[in-house]
């Protein structure tokens, strides 16, 4: 492992090379990039999350903080290290301060491994364009989590009007214990009537406002057309916000499963006796993991959320996300959401929003002339082609 | 399967679980039993991959309660989990955990298992469904299947399924093998037995698929046009353990060579499967089992050895004739190798050289494709004298993987090209998460999935391949080697005779 205080993207691109040489063959397949983004308060978090997902699939694990964008001067600080503390894989965590950390895909870019998918999750709150972010046009998959965001459902209902195919969100993956527990339970009712099954319609007890619940609730429904409604647990729900789910079937008979807290769920039906399945609250790696498995849109997502959030047309949409530069520092408010550029009048306050200008000369005063404390020695000459 | 309104196609998130059953185990208390399956079977309820209604029931000669059963199963499935010990889900798994006491020819004791059965089905709606996994001595096959037939424990009905898992060795010889298979088709129809060959369970075994099949890159010089020859090693580092009441009957090549070796030939060999099916897969597989050849020179083309004593890994290591259990003039061999062709368009004239044995240097598996040379070569001879044959070698155990051996030129001023290898390592770190074979397989039976098993016209033609070779051995003496090395001489020489060499792994 190694740190380069106050350093370059290009000095960091090096030294992984450096280790790569060193290291012998630690790391031969990398099957795809995982850009994280975090706060300094969830780094931590984030980085076990992603060491333990990387143990399922091999991949580069480049994690970003973006710090104190309003510090005078912007400045790279990061970490690399291949079979290291973060996982057997490549793992280069930035910290960037200043203007530097809106232009933290300039570091990014050239980390990226050749040709391989890229996952941008956000373990924070992610824009509410994420097209305002580039780390999110470059990914082919985007991970959000509306299970951070303190108005979960006002989270979901963002995610659903930004929503192009290759979104997902981990409070849909939370709801994956639980789908494969209802889908198990309907079928040991079909298995012993001999014939299909129909759900006519159904509750879902624990809490409202939780992302996961609603979620699940929406994804009943799209499945099976009948109304369910997220209702008050009389208990404190678990960290999925689901303490039972009940479905009305055809015949006049109901299935109840309910999470005992003990990492299992107990499915009661009628003419048989209860039934006991795992349903262990899962980790975060583990979540993250789930989602690096496939990388393709996923259909029941976006149907689910439609339904959820009551946003249509959410499979037609192109999965071609295209940057718009937004620059918080003109915002107005934090969290409006960012404008584009050609909906913006000649009359708005704060004129034409900046579309991403061809050079960058001139359009970030500190980043081109903000000067490092110490010259840096593996800097290319001026006149060299950067590698 | 009845439609489920939740069920999607598009939803790959969803796990395959399999309908509500028992899984019945003769012979709970045997090693196969105590450090494979307890544990799969934990695994599959931790990972949540077990049906709603799921239920174990044991059966073994010795006197328990279901009390110290779960006792020895909790030990069983704790030592050798490989996912994370969660008390909780093994109190449940506990909860649906039977034993049933008794001997094989015991009619109480049968009767006893069928009422078992019969209340786990009203107290945790199994549904009828049940697997019987024989982890038994083939010799007591006959005994327990009639049993089973008796009580009525093995007929399928289009409300339940009842299947059988047998494990290898499918037989002695061809003879031996049809009238097992046929005893157990009597009992059970062919399509609900499960005849359990560990190493198709394997990610790298089912990579292989994928690698051939998947990719344009490899299929077009995936024949004889390319092909040089191909060499398949299973060695073992270990000796014969306590085995040597099974092991002095049976020897490496009924032991490995019928079974995995020639399982991994035919996967290698095989045509392109019509779907990825298991219909499909298996008849591509007996096409190749059917297409092998033997050596019209079997003196030289088919060796066997057997360890003497000797060094490995540091520590002296004991003779085959003087492990304990075995006939000091024993003759059964521990090492095999052969030349064998297949006689297909695809694969004329090339090849197929098997080894396998026990006390060899190291513990590996591995499927090595050995190209042609170029037709020609610009450079001076001297240029490339280190320059050897392409290869691609699949890694099917340990570091599981894929190698491309390709030439290179030496760094410097002069001209020269030298073997270089490229390592694909879906291995090592990562697959600690890759489920264990006995895991994937066991899931399969109770999915009903055949794609991974072989067909008993598969086990059969293996037989057909192994049985002259068997008859040319009996009353011969196998070649001796010391423990450590790569197998004797004549080996070697086998491949020698040809102008080539094994490839060390």
């Amino acid at each position: 492992m190694t740190t380069l205080w106050d350093t370059t993207g290009s000095a960091v691109v090096k030294e992984l090379a450096a280790q790569r040489r060193t290291g012998g063959a630690v790391l031969s397949g990398v099957a795809l990039t995982l850009v994280v983004v975090a706060d300094e308060g969830r780094v931590t978090e984030a980085e076990d999350a992603a060491t333990t997902a990387a143990e399922q699939h091999p991949c580069r694990i480049l994690v970003v903080v973006r710090r104190q964008i309003d510090a005078p001067v912007p400045r790279l600080d990061a970490e690399v290290s291949i079979g290291g503390r973060l996982g057997p894989g490549e793992a280069v965590v930035m910290r960037m301060y200043g203007r530097l950390a809106l232009h933290a895909e300039s570091v990014v870019l050239p980390l990226l491994a050749a040709d391989a998918p890229v996952v941008t999750w956000w373990h924070s709150d992610p824009p509410s364009r994420l097209t305002t972010d580039a780390l999110a046009v470059i990914a082919d998959r985007r991970i959000t989590d509306s299970t951070v965001a303190a108005d979960q459902m006002r989270a979901l209902r963002t995610r659903a009007q930004d929503y192009a195919p290759g979104d997902t969100d981990l409070a849909w993956t939370r709801a994956t214990g639980w789908r494969a527990t209802l889908t198990s339970a309907l079928d040991s009712v079909s298995g012993r009537r001999g014939d299909a099954v129909q759900v006519l319609g159904g509750r879902i007890e624990g809490d409202p406002g939780a992302a996961t619940a609603q979620l699940l609730a929406g994804w009943i429904q799209s499945r099976s057309g009948a109304r369910l409604d997220v209702v008050q647990a009389t208990r404190h729900a678990g960290p999925s916000g689901i303490d039972s789910v009940v479905l009305q079937l055809d015949q006049d008979e109901e299935v109840r499963v309910h999470a005992d807290r003990r990492g299992g769920a107990v499915i009661s039906q009628p003419y048989r006796p209860d039934a006991t399945m795992a349903l262990p609250d899962r980790s975060l790696g583990d979540l993250l993991g789930e989602e690096l498995r496939r990388l393709d849109p996923d259909e029941p997502y976006a149907e689910a959320l439609e339904v959820t959030t009551g946003v249509s047309g959410l499979a037609g949409r192109t999965g071609v996300r295209s940057h718009v530069w937004v620059d918080p520092a003109e915002q107005d408010g934090a969290g409006s959401g960012a404008v584009d550029a050609e909906q913006v009048d000649e009359g708005s306050p704060h004129g034409a929003a900046p579309t991403v200008p061809p050079t960058s000369e001139g359009t970030d005063e500190v980043a081109l002339h903000g000067e490092h404390d110490t010259p840096d020695p593996t800097a290319p000459e001026t006149s060299e082609a950067v590698r | 399967m009845i439609p489920n309104p939740l069920r999607d196609p598009r939803d790959r998130r969803l796990p395959r679980v399999p309908e509500p059953c028992a899984l019945v185990v003769f012979g709970i208390t045997g090693d196969l039993a105590r450090k494979k399956l307890l544990p799969a079977v934990y695994d599959l309820a931790n990972r949540g991959l077990l049906p709603t209604n799921f239920a174990l029931l044991g059966f073994a000669r010795r006197d328990w309660g279901d009390q110290d059963f779960a006792e020895l199963a909790r030990d069983a499935a704790r030592n050798a989990a490989r996912t994370p010990w969660r008390e909780e889900v093994w109190e449940r798994l506990a909860s649906s955990v039977r034993f049933v006491q008794g001997s094989f020819d015991d009619d109480n004791a049968f009767d006893e298992l069928a009422n078992a059965l019969a209340d786990l089905e009203s107290s945790h709606g199994i549904g009828g469904n049940a697997a019987f996994y024989l982890s038994i001595p083939p010799a007591m096959f006959p005994v327990v299947l009639k049993q089973m037939q008796r009580t009525g424990m093995a007929e399928s009905t289009p409300d339940r399924w009842r299947r059988v898992v047998v494990e290898k060795p499918f037989g002695t010889d061809l003879a031996s093998s049809r009238e097992l298979n046929e005893l157990v088709d009597s009992v059970f129809s062919a399509e609900d037995v499960f005849r359990i060959d560990h190493y198709l369970g394997k990610e790298t075994v089912q990579n292989l698929m994928a690698l051939r099949f998947a990719n344009t890159l490899f299929e077009p010089i995936w024949n004889g046009h390319h092909v040089d020859s191909v060499q398949i090693t299973m060695a073992e580092d270990v000796g014969i353990g306590g085995r040597a009441g099974f092991y002095e009957k049976t020897g490496a090549a009924r032991d490995v060579l019928q079974n995995h070796l020639l399982q991994l030939l035919a996967l290698t060999a095989m045509e392109e499967p019509v779907e990825f099916s298991a219909d499909e897969i298996r008849t591509e597989k007996l096409k190749v089992l059917r297409a092998v050849s033997l050596p019209e020179d079997v003196r030289t083309f088919a060796v066997r050895g057997q360890y003497e004593q000797g060094w490995l890994a540091g520590q002296r290591a004991r003779g085959y004739r003087q492990e304990e259990g075995v006939d000091p003039e024993s003759t059964t061999e521990t090492f095999a190798a052969v030349r064998l062709g297949v006689e297909t368009r695809r694969w004329a004239g090339v090849p197929f050289y098997l080894r396998t044995g026990k006390r060899l240097p190291r513990r590996v598996t591995e499927i090595a494709l050995v190209f042609k040379r170029a037709p020609h070569l610009p450079f001076a001879d001297t240029d490339t004298e280190e320059l050897g044959n392409n290869q691609l070698v699949v890694r099917v155990q340990p570091d599981e993987g894929v190698t491309l051996k390709f030439g290179s030129k030496v760094p410097g001023s002069v001209m020269e090209v030298r073997d270089v290898s490229m390592d694909f390592l879906y291995g090592e770190q990562f697959t600690e998460t890759s489920p264990e074979a006995y895991e994937r397989l066991l899931l399969d039976v109770l999915l009903g999935d055949a794609t991974l098993f072989p067909r008993n016209a598969e086990v059969e033609a293996s037989w057909a391949v192994i049985d002259p070779l068997e008859e040319f051995w009996a009353g011969g003496t196998p070649e001796p080697y010391r423990a450590g090395e790569w197998g004797p001489r004549a080996a070697d020489e086998m491949l020698a005779a040809e102008g080539r060499r094994w490839r060390r792994p």
